[in-house]
């Protein structure tokens, strides 16, 4: 295994929650470099999960090991409503960046120029997964912890980023965590919390149409 | 440095930092129309010099204090802060950089304020000029060094309790320091107080960095054998501060 790659590991008896355990993992769970679903249904633990693996909260009981640079982009971002777009990209990304950072931002018919404050929550979801993709660090593993990235954000703008993710190169490795908006949605691998349990489900055709019935 | 790169770039975009760069900068000059210098010229260059000392001090505790709480608070509540947090900076060290990017727009208050006094109000005698050129350098250092550690409280306090909490704290600390501790030794003569006397000893006195009363009468600079003594009385407040800053700062708000 490239000693670069990315990679998270869920020890079985991992429980997260606040004081209380939510959720826990009952067998050992395995993430590399690649995109990773999460679902659960609403306050099951999913943003719980992301914010104890990017060590911003500590887990209930059991441990796990993150190897890779680590960003959690939470749902609630948000910056100063002044500063404009291209601002953002100007204090955020290393300058060798910027030409991509706003060349994928006019693919996503973002204007830049624009305040934050004025964007739509669609337009300012596209903002924060340009800031986090453009700060992927190519020299070594990178662990992308994305939370709702894709609320707001329409059909055409999630297709983008979602050819980004599964074209894209460099060692990366996204858990994302969505509510799917349509069936054939392909959910490849996909990190499950269902009652109390996490578990880890994989299949190449794998849909949001066969996922969603485990989640009652 | 992006947090540093970032809360400059957006106080900047705020350009709220004008009024202060106007009430320093111009304000002094209009003001002595409103004033009895227009009557008798000789008060009007020590009223100049008030005036810009007294709107440096009045920028750095409602501007510089608000928008330090201002960032505080944001950087907590608006995930940012997390962000942050997840990609390797501490929350020392955000506590530092917002910190760096605020004082970087207070930092000039001082400077212009003893350049406007220097080019502007200098006294003709060269003995004299010399005594006004040494005390304004000398406020300038003590401006700084006051000022600088309650924008990291400010901050810190408005990271874990809230914007208008973070900016009374540092704003009611400063200005009873620089005015509440005089009176506090006046009633602590009167009544024979020993527990007032303690707290006096114990309070800052920011009093001690405010410039305006040896200007306007011309007392002459801090002498150099007692300005390093001055110096290291505040450098040790700022230690202090500094510490209870970065206890009480979070980078992201309680869940």
């Amino acid at each position: 295994m490239n000693p670069q790659s990315p990679q998270l590991k869920l020890q079985a008896g991992l429980a997260i929650g606040y004081r209380q355990a939510l959720a826990s993992a009952s067998e050992d769970i395995s993430l590399e470099k690649g995109t990773h679903f999460l679902i659960a249904r609403n306050g099951r633990g999913k943003t719980t999960l992301l914010r104890t693996l990017a060590r911003t909260l500590k887990q209930v009981a059991g441990s796990f090991e993150a190897r890779g640079k680590i960003q959690y982009l939470p749902e609630d971002l948000r910056f100063d409503p002044e500063i404009t777009v291209s601002g953002i990209f100007r204090a955020m990304l290393p300058a060798a960046r910027l030409a991509a950072a706003n060349d994928l931002a006019a693919s996503l018919d973002l204007d830049v120029r624009k305040a934050y404050g004025k964007l739509s929550t669609g337009n300012r979801r596209k903002a924060h997964l340009i800031v986090a993709e453009q700060s992927i660090d190519p020299e070594r593993g990178n662990i992308l912890l994305l939370d709702e990235p894709f609320s707001g954000l329409d059909a055409y703008a999630r297709e983008i980023f979602e050819n980004i993710w599964s074209n894209g190169s460099g060692e990366v490795l996204r858990l994302v965590s969505c509510h799917p908006d349509y069936d054939s949605m392909g959910m490849p691998s996909a990190l499950v919390i269902q009652g109390e349990g996490i578990r880890h489900t994989v299949g190449q055709h794998q849909t949001w149409s066969e996922l969603k019935h485990q989640l009652n | 440095m992006r947090l540093y790169r970032l809360t400059t770039a957006t106080l900047f975009r705020r350009k709220s930092w004008v009024i202060c760069a106007f009430a320093v900068g111009v304000l002094p000059f209009l003001l002595q129309y409103i004033s009895s210098g227009t009557e008798n010229p000789s008060l009007l260059k020590p009223a100049i010099a008030q005036a810009t000392w007294g709107m440096a001090l009045l920028s750095a505790i409602f501007w510089g204090f608000f928008t330090a709480a201002k960032q505080g608070e944001n950087n907590a509540r608006s995930g940012i802060g997390e962000y942050f947090l997840t990609t390797g900076v501490s929350a020392g060290r955000q506590l530092f950089e917002l910190w760096l990017s605020v004082t970087t727009f207070l930092a000039p208050l001082p400077l212009v304020a003893a350049g406007i006094c220097i080019l502007c109000t200098s006294p003709a005698q060269p003995d004299e000029r010399a005594m006004w050129l040494a005390t304004n350098i000398q406020y300038a250092v003590l401006f700084l060094l006051v000022m600088a550690p309650l924008v990291a409280l400010a901050i810190a306090v408005a990271s874990r309790f809230g914007g208008i909490t973070g900016f009374l704290a540092s704003a009611s600390l400063a200005i009873y320091g620089l005015y509440g501790v005089g009176y506090l030794k006046l009633l602590a003569n009167l009544e024979s107080n020993s527990l007032l006397k303690w707290v006096w000893a114990g309070s800052p006195h920011y009093h001690f960095a405010d410039p305006t009363e040896r200007l306007r009468y011309k007392l002459g600079a801090i002498a150099w054998d007692k300005f390093p003594l001055l110096v290291a009385y505040f450098a040790g407040i700022m230690l202090v501060h500094a510490a209870i800053s970065r206890l009480v700062f979070r980078a992201r708000a309680s869940a």
